[in-house]
């Protein structure tokens, strides 16, 4: 099932499938491209950033940039 | 040739697949806690705990043990009285500006340079830094401000900023000089702009906090209010004012890791020279100059011409004149020299207020300026704004309570 | 006197390299963002002496704020220098990134795939040496905290020459 990335829960994995291009680079360099494996590890009330975990390593990022990463989630 | 980086990642993803592989491994305690710390429903407990539990620490090592217990009784029992009767020429000017007031009988009021010069510097604020330097190194180092950096994102947004100003912002409470060319780490002009001036008038640095704890220790916290409430309130409105992007929170949040003890004792060896050989010559020189003013009659004229604002409009005393010139050079020297007048626990209150948000002392002057003279003049023109606002705001306040 | 820029990501030990190679004193923490500004060091070699410049980190040569931009100038100005590559061994793509747009343009580098500790607790392996024939530029595995590996990297750098990054794509299409 595809998602955005803002609207995964809490320890839902899943596979990045398409990220706005003028985001991509921006997001590249925290290790999140398309085709990597991604888990939520958490998200902060009132529209605040999440945390995801990327090939072992922790990156935050703002719920807006978050809303602009398509996930497909693992079932 | 060079590439895109779209050709580039694509080359990267083929090099990665022939050398790299990802293994499976185990959840440590580090990671455990690194992710019980970033979490809210965990995470905001334990940052208060642990802002707290700096603030403890700060104030019951440097005010109770160090100040109290030891500086004091070296200072005021035995050094003040030796040096006020072994030194020459009682009653001249030379005496007056070194050792200050022959009748005092504690290092805040004689206010000569070796008397309360060397007392602030030494007996107040040096333990003050050296603690707070210390727990700094270690929050630095087990890597503790990229988290505390996501668990505020939401209130920094509001101000133009993203989580990550809490890393300018808690360098300058040790002191303002570092924490502005720290702001490059923002993205855009606006985000650092708001933030330089933020931190240049509201944040006070850990020489003025050490003395405040010291000789204020019952209203500190109502200050500190004061400070933080304008810290957002001005953000608030800068963050409408101020043209620009703001773009959002994207940070590494990097693993824990131990504390290694010799580059925190190197850093707080760095850091506590640094003040020795830059901040206690000027404290001292602060000192030189004050009396010298006083003795020209330079602060009473001061005084009495700006009476009429600064009791008119923030209330306090003129005397309060002396202290505001000081503090172009060293804070702290500036709230120790208020503690001496005579006023109202209120006034206090605002004097302290006034002189940390009252321009920048000169070491950050010079710091802001390298970072660019168009931001510093826009700096000022809201600097000049909130102290007449705010300083009058706070003076309304006191009104209003019925408390002067 | 041959000068070197110690380049890479933000937060992977470029500023414990400067201080271990050159005995200077300059901030390291455990976050991004510790060096803002760049500070010169000097390094005595076997047959000659270098100069080492520790440089705010950046994730690639696009300055996207104003440490990074500092960075970026630096590399520009010194275009004769060598650079070591500072990776965050458990973080080695995005190193790679900034790796490969260096050597793109021209410059001589030697990788040093830094914090192999924590890549080992991680559980990534990488193939240095299969690395090291596919990018033909000297790449050595260190823990900047402990100073392994240093002994080789400075050696390395006798070693490091400018190559293309044609090439880079040939060999990798090459290699099993
Ligand atoms: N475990 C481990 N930690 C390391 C290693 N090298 C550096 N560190 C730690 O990583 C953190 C970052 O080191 P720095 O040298 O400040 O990083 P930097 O690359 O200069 O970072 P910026 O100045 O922010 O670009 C510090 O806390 C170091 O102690 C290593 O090989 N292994
Ligand atoms: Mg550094």
């Amino acid at each position: 099932m595809e998602k955005k990335l803002s609207e995964m829960n809490y320890e839902e994995e899943g596979r990045v499938g398409s990220i706005k291009q003028d985001l991509k680079n921006k997001v590249a360099g925290m290790g999140i491209r398309v085709g990597k494996n991604l888990k939520m590890i958490t998200k902060h009330p009132l529209r605040g950033p999440i945390v995801v975990e990327v090939d072992g390593a922790h990156t935050s990022l703002a719920l807006s940039i978050a809303d602009r990463i398509i996930v497909e989630v693992k079932k | 040739m060079t590439l895109t980086a779209d050709e580039r990642w694509d080359l990267i993803e083929k090099i990665s697949n022939k050398v790299v592989t990802f293994g499976k491994f185990k959840h440590t305690l580090k990671d455990a806690l690194g992710e019980l710390t970033v979490k809210p429903l965990t995470g905001i407990p334990i940052a208060i705990t642990v802002l707290y539990g700096f603030w403890s620490v700060f104030s019951s090592f440097a005010g109770t043990l160090c100040t109290d217990g030891f500086f004091v009784k070296l200072f005021d029992g035995h050094f003040l009285p030796w040096i006020q009767s072994v030194f020459p020429g009682v009653g001249g000017w030379f005496y007056y500006i070194f050792v200050g007031d022959p009748a005092a009988d504690n290092c805040f009021e004689a206010f000569g340079v070796l008397t309360s010069g060397l007392f602030v510097a030494i007996g107040v604020v040096l333990p003050a830094i050296f603690i707070f330097y210390l727990m700094m190194a270690l929050l630095e180092d087990v890597g503790y401000m990229p988290r505390l950096a996501v668990l505020v994102d939401t209130i920094f947004h509001r101000i133009g900023l993203h989580g990550y100003a809490i890393v300018p912002s808690i360098l300058a409470l040790g002191c303002n000089v570092p924490a502005v060319t720290a702001t490059r780490i923002l993205e855009t002009k606006k985000q650092r702009f708001i933030m330089m001036t933020l931190l240049a008038i509201f944040i006070p640095c850990g020489a003025q906090l050490g003395i405040m704890q010291e000789v204020i220790p019952e209203s500190i916290g109502i200050v500190l209010l004061y400070l933080i409430f304008g810290y957002f309130i001005f953000g608030f409105i800068l963050n409408k004012l101020v043209p620009g992007k703001s773009p959002e929170i994207l940070i590494d949040v990097p693993p824990y890791q131990k504390p290694m003890w010799n580059n925190i004792a190197r850093k707080l060896r760095m850091r506590l020279g640094g003040f020795l050989k830059t901040a206690v010559p000027f404290v001292l020189l602060g000192c030189v100059i004050v009396n010298i003013l006083y003795l020209a009659g330079t602060i009473d004229w001061l005084a009495k011409t700006l009476t009429p604002l600064l009791t008119g409009w923030f209330g306090v005393p003129g005397e309060t004149v002396g202290p505001l010139i000081a503090a172009f050079l060293r804070k702290d020297l500036a709230v120790a020299q208020l503690s001496t007048i005579e006023m109202s626990k209120y006034q206090m209150i605002t004097s302290v207020v006034l002189v940390s948000i009252y321009f920048p002392c000169i070491a950050t002057f010079v710091m802001l300026l390298k970072e660019g003279w168009k931001n510093l003049i826009g700096s000022f023109a809201v600097l000049v704004t909130v102290i007449f606002l705010y300083g009058g705001l706070i003076n309304l306040i006191w009104s209003l309570l019925g408390v002067q | 006197m041959k000068k070197i820029l110690l380049m890479g990501n933000p937060n992977v030990g470029k500023s414990v390299f400067f201080n271990r190679l050159t005995g200077a004193n300059v901030i390291e923490s455990n976050y991004p963002g510790t060096t803002v500004d760049y500070t010169k060091g000097y390094m005595k070699g076997d047959s000659e002496d270098f100069e080492i410049i520790d440089v705010p980190g950046t994730f690639s040569l696009e300055a996207k704020d104003k440490a990074e931009e500092v960075a970026v100038k630096m590399l520009e100005e010194e275009k004769g220098a060598l650079v070591i590559c500072v990776i965050d061994a458990s973080k080695i793509e995005r190193g790679l990134y900034l790796c490969l747009e260096i050597i793109e343009r021209g410059y001589s580098v030697v990788m040093a795939l830094n914090m192999w500790d924590v890549a080992e607790d991680k559980n990534v392996q990488i193939d240095i040496e299969k690395l090291k024939n596919i990018l033909n530029i000297p790449v050595v595995p260190t823990v900047a905290i402990s100073g392994k590996g240093f002994k080789e990297v400075v050696l390395s750098i006798k070693k490091a020459a400018s190559v293309g990054v044609k090439e880079i794509m040939e060999r990798v299409g090459e290699t099993k």
